[in-house]
């Protein structure tokens, strides 16, 4: 009897367990900070160093991983006969990588926020062990945001990474600012979720599958082969919508945008550089797995007006982003609208895959482009979000003013985000040019000539906001005496500016050789039919929505 | 005399969508907008079960149900949570007096 309900639950094996072991590695790290508070009692100082241990781990456990992944095409965790729940690939492996990387450095980031700054240290280190539960609980939404093609994992996924985040922007009780910001960015996910949810079923009642794939697949063949009227195109775009209002959402794309900014004025610092890069790395992971699964086999067959929605989107979240940053005082703010603005830049890898046609030679460029990017972007953004905290945290301001004469005052951090701004901007002799200069080109072999004028019209735009706090750092200076910072925050945003500088220069052309070949490794487009093959046995044919009867 | 079928609760959860979608944009409350997006997880949730009752014949809508109605108790307990900070700090929760962040 027991064993008969045993056997009716699905049990996974070994294999399905070790085929997620990054998951395991970022839900372990959260249960021992739980665990070690309960134990050892509660310290900050404890819980951030499990929090690096458990990032590193992870990381660890993901390049161990990486080899068998590509032994095997695909590992995923599913039940019998189904489609995967999660699938831990190479295209996970990589931004799975990505998070803990930044995991660690804006651990980092806090300890030095708690150790410089003394009026809100001690409700920092009070509130240390929950911080870092909600930190790394963010952290594991975003890495199974990027292992999944499943729908309800999605929801679950961006649930997961959202739910956190709304509780660290608002982590400073009693200060109004970042109630203020948590509140309008909990109501901002709340609706865009909800709006996700009844796009998710509608698409799950016109399909019958909660898997993107074979959606996909239904999609293309299903419109391929009838004249499907007006009505249903338009209820297929209304789903379409709500399933891009949530994933718009946690990259910031333009009608999605609102909460970005004032988020970012209101959340502390090292909250700030975490959504500015993680969430929005992990967003476009997401992007990416849905745009080569539903949306592409959709552009082929939807010819008019869908094909140019992606390129669209990426052309205004860039206007808007750069032109928004113009009059901002603040540079945590202009540094929110310029996270706006290099979302659009990324969205545009996302348009040229969007309109490959299978088999085509664009889609793969794109893909390297854009991880290069992402590499890159990280580091700029750490960069710059670390100097904007090491300047926050001696003088007590992060307007612009607050950088005046930060060239005299303390050479290195001025030095540093010099380095950082004209990354971002893409001047030449920076890791930002090469990243800038790669998507140019994908997006010139792909035909999309009006997205390059774009993409340089509004670089020559946002040179002239970035070099307003170069200009204040070197050419304003109103004599305040000079500061110190403490060292490790020094070697952090140096370390970054080295990246850039070496991104910039040297092995560039390694870099991108390397992210070319693990593109095509990816799961790309190119290889869509290829990678599909294993899911095949198991996925049941296609069943005409006309055949399937009512009970 | 016509009998209950699929359209009949698509067209409800239709009518849901709609009127969480005005709750949303016409209340000033932060709680009422928290109630037009349960309005809307709602009319989802009603789909699903509809969907799955009347068209697919598999168990995996009502799975995905189930995992919503969590969802919005989860989200409803942080953004609660997030409202009374909000209110402790301004004693309001009028989201229009959330106008500090400008820009």
């Amino acid at each position: 009897m027991l064993l008969a309900i045993a056997n009716s639950f699905w049990m996974p094996d070994l294999d399905a367990v070790v085929a997620i072991g990054p998951l395991w590695g970022l839900a372990g790290t959260i249960v021992a900070i739980v665990l070690a508070a309960l134990v050892l009692g509660r310290s900050a100082a404890v819980s951030s160093v499990i929090t690096i241990i458990g990032a590193t781990l992870t990381a660890w456990i993901c390049f161990t991983h990486a080899p068998r992944v590509a032994q095997s095409a695909w590992a995923g965790l599913a039940p019998a006969g189904g489609s995967p729940m999660l699938l831990v690939d190479n295209f996970a492996i990589l931004f799975i990588l990505l998070i803990c990387l930044f995991l660690a450095c804006v651990t980092g980031l806090w300890m030095i926020g708690a150790s410089t700054n003394a009026r809100e240290s001690a409700a920092h280190l009070r509130n240390g062990p929950e911080f870092f539960v909600l930190l790394v609980g963010s952290a594991f939404g975003m890495a199974l945001m990027v292992s999944t093609t499943n729908l309800l994992m999605i929801i679950l996924a961006i649930e997961m990474a959202s739910l956190p985040s709304y509780a660290i922007v608002g982590f400073q009780k009693r200060n109004r600012i970042a109630a203020e910001a948590s509140l309008k960015y909990v109501l901002f996910g709340a609706v865009t979720s909800a709006l996700m949810a009844y796009g998710i079923s509608l698409l799950y009642g016109f399909y019958g599958t909660l898997d993107v794939n074979e959606i996909g697949r239904l999609v293309s063949t299903e419109l391929a082969a009838t004249d499907t009227p007006a009505a249903a195109k338009a209820l297929i775009s209304v789903a379409l919508f709500g399933l891009m209002a949530g994933i718009g959402f946690k990259i910031s794309a333009v009608p999605f945008h609102f909460w970005c900014p004032d988020v970012f004025e209101g959340a502390s610092i090292e909250v700030t550089t975490w959504l500015s890069v993680a969430s929005k790395a992990a967003g476009l992971g997401l992007l990416l797995r849905i745009i080569a699964a539903v949306l592409q086999p959709l552009a082929e067959t939807f010819d008019n007006p869908l094909s140019t929605t992606v390129a669209m989107f990426a052309a205004v979240t860039c206007t808007v982003g750069n032109l928004a940053a113009f009059p901002q005082t603040s540079v945590k703010r202009l540094l929110a609208y310029s996270s706006i603005a290099h979302a659009g830049y990324m969205l545009m890898a996302g348009a040229i895959i969007w309109q490959a046609k299978p088999g085509s030679d664009v889609a793969n460029p794109a893909f390297a482009a854009l991880i290069v990017y992402i590499i890159v972007y990280l580091f700029m953004n750490l960069g710059a979000f670390g100097c904007t905290a090491l300047v926050y945290w001696a003088t007590g301001s992060e307007k612009i003013e607050a950088f005046r004469g930060l060239g005299r005052r303390s050479p290195l951090i001025a030095a540093a985000m010099t380095v950082c701004l004209f990354s971002l901007v893409g001047l030449p002799p920076f890791g930002g040019f090469i990243a800038k200069f790669y998507l140019l080109m994908a997006l010139f072999k792909s035909n999309l000539v009006w997205l390059v004028a774009v993409a340089l019209l509004n670089s020559i735009f946002s040179l002239y906001f970035y070099s307003r706090i170069a200009y204040a750092m070197y050419f304003a200076d109103d004599g305040k005496p000079a500061f110190s910072v403490p060292a490790f925050g020094r070697a952090l945003v140096i370390a970054a500016a080295i990246v850039i500088l070496l991104t910039g220069i040297p092995i560039a052309g390694g870099l991108i050789g390397r992210a070319n070949q693990f593109a095509s490794h990816l799961y790309p487009i190119a290889a869509r039919t290829t990678f599909a093959e294993p899911q095949a046995a198991a996925a049941k044919d296609p069943i005409p929505l006309a055949a399937r009867s009512a009970p | 005399m016509t009998s209950i079928g699929l359209q009949h609760y698509l067209l409800l959860a239709a009518a849901l969508f709609c009127l969480g979608i005005l709750t949303m944009t016409l209340k000033r409350n932060a709680i009422g907008i928290l109630i037009g997006v349960e309005l809307i997880l709602n009319a989802a949730n009603l789909n699903l079960v509809a969907f799955t009752r009347y068209r697919t014949g598999a168990i995996d809508g009502q799975i995905v149900a189930v995992f919503i109605i969590l969802l919005a108790a989860a989200e409803a307990a942080i953004a609660i949570a997030i409202f009374m900070n909000f209110y402790n700090s301004l004693a309001t929760i009028d989201v229009d007096r959330a106008d500090q962040l400008q820009g």
